[in-house]
């Protein structure tokens, strides 16, 4: 009887930390999955850029610098050549240009009837919002994960293996407002 | 969706007359069942003292004779009320409906199928009676919706022999409404009350996540929605797309004007609305005058209660690439 106590012991003992770890790493691995569907969506709204360019560029000639800049960051995006930083910015630019084809389109109400347009915003539209969704997704994720790194009893199995904290992602205050674009 | 006061002048040009015609038929019905009744109670009482003259004094005999009368008596009235209802029904709640909302349909004794509301997963018990009447379909503006009232039941049975007994539990009662989305979405998402976090605060929340029966658990941001309502999904980010901050304010705002709770779903491109009622739509009384204004104002108030969800959810905004 003792024998056989011990060796439940022994055995809880062994697989607690293997399903504390195991829960981790499938937390972890929730992270990374999540945001590689937040990098497919961000992708597919790069996609839109030559269209957008396409939709604004006749209307607002004086933003010809964020269209070039947009433009060639796009093509070095589609080679796959773009630091983490840099598909940040540059996705920041994709934001501003979404923001002047909205205030452009104020401003000519007659690009608003045509059906290009309408389907280019309807997609934009529901781009944003599950790109949004996938944001707070990730966050979520994120937070499920720390809460994991940071709480007793699995912050051991974390501290022993490295599990590091990840950081939440903020939303751009800026890419939210409407750049102000005089005519 | 038309007004109250043009409902009113529906009320007093098209439906009055019929309305009174169907008054007379009911209280028809009413004085044909008081006879009935008394010609039923006076056989029943004239058959059990001749039995009693002839010398036969057995307590069983004297209780089936009235028994039998009585269920004769309750048969035939339920067939005369029921034809009534159906009359009732086809003839003015159907004018009614397809007045105030054109481009409705209405069928009394029609409603959505089993399989309709098995495959909304709102509800994953076995059904082994379902019931449902008072559909409802066509379009509203821009979104498609059917509703109708449905009685999802089981059974459990105990005991053997004699002593076998049947208890029928009700499942889901109420209103059941099924309307195009206004996005796109692939997989199956599912809003139910928190019961389980009201009673056993975060234990529960960890309990709700080992549901088998249910999707993977999705935790909102939304502290107050997720008080009020536990979520599963088969994708985290989709769930979320669907479930917009918006959205989920709209529902929460929704739920607190309702008594019995809220459960929602949205699978394959529909949502799936059911709201437990107390109460029978569209049914108009017996034993009461079901022809002034105010009967109208009742089915008026509880069509819009069906379609309201269109509105709550705000499902004829089209800003997205599902038109």
């Amino acid at each position: 009887m003792p024998v056989l106590f011990g060796l439940v012991i022994l055995g809880l003992i062994v697989l607690v930390p293997v399903l504390m770890y195991n829960s981790l790493v499938g937390k972890r691995n929730q992270v990374a999955n999540i945001f590689g569907t937040m990098d497919a969506m961000l992708k597919k709204r790069w996609d839109l850029v030559p269209n957008l360019v396409e939709t604004v560029k006749g209307y607002a000639q004086h933003e010809k610098s964020l269209f070039e800049n947009v433009t060639a960051a796009r093509s070095r995006a589609m080679g796959g050549q773009m630091s983490a930083d840099e598909m940040v910015q540059y996705d920041n630019a994709v934001s501003k240009l979404v923001g002047v084809m909205r205030a452009t389109v104020e401003n000519y109400p007659q690009l608003k009837a045509g059906e290009n347009f309408l389907h280019l915003q309807r997609t934009l539209n529901e781009l944003e919002e599950q790109i949004s969704a996938a944001r707070r997704a990730f966050n979520a994720a994120v937070t499920d994960y720390n809460n994991s790194v940071d709480m007793f009893p699995t912050n051991i199995i974390a501290s022993m293996f490295g599990f590091q904290r990840k950081g939440l992602l903020e939303f751009e205050a800026q890419a939210r407002q409407n750049p102000t674009v005089g005519f | 969706m038309k007004t109250l006061e043009q409902v009113r002048e529906f009320y007093e040009s098209e439906l009055k007359q019929s309305l009174a015609a169907m008054e007379q038929d009911r209280q028809k019905m009413i004085s044909k069942a008081m006879t009935v009744a008394g010609i039923i109670g006076a056989v029943g009482l004239v058959g059990g003292l001749l039995i009693t003259q002839m010398g036969v004094h057995n307590g069983v005999l004297l209780l089936i004779l009235p028994g039998i009368c009585i269920a004769i008596g309750v048969g035939a009235f339920s067939v005369a009320n029921k034809n009534y209802k159906t009359r009732y029904k086809s003839r003015i709640i159907h004018k009614l409906i397809t007045f105030a909302q054109p481009g409705l349909e209405y069928w009394p004794e029609g409603g959505i199928s089993k399989e309709i509301f098995t495959g909304s997963k709102l509800f994953t018990h076995s059904i082994d009676r379902y019931r449902c009447e008072d559909l409802v379909r066509g379009k509203v503006d821009k979104t498609e919706i059917l509703f109708s009232e449905i009685h999802a039941e089981y059974k459990t049975t105990s005991g053997t022999g004699k002593n076998r007994r049947t208890e029928w539990h009700t499942i889901f009662k109420g209103l059941f409404v099924a309307a195009d989305f206004n996005k796109h979405f692939r997989g199956r998402t599912v809003v139910l009350p928190d019961t389980a976090q009201k009673a056993f605060g975060l234990f529960g929340q960890t309990l709700q996540s080992w549901n088998p029966s249910r999707d993977e658990r999705i935790r909102l941001e939304d502290v107050e929605f997720e008080k009020e309502f536990v979520v599963y999904g088969t994708d985290q980010v989709e769930s979320r797309y669907i479930l917009s901050p918006a959205l989920m304010e709209r529902i929460l705002d929704f739920r607190r004007r309702l008594r019995n709770g809220l459960y929602l779903s949205f699978v394959g491109s529909k949502v799936y609305v059911a709201i437990p009622l107390d109460t029978n739509l569209f049914e108009p009384k017996t034993f009461s005058s079901a022809a002034g204004f105010e009967s109208i104002k009742e089915y008026y108030n509880q069509l819009r209660f069906g379609l309201a969800i269109v509105d709550e959810l705000n499902l004829n905004t089209r800003i997205w690439t599902k038109e």
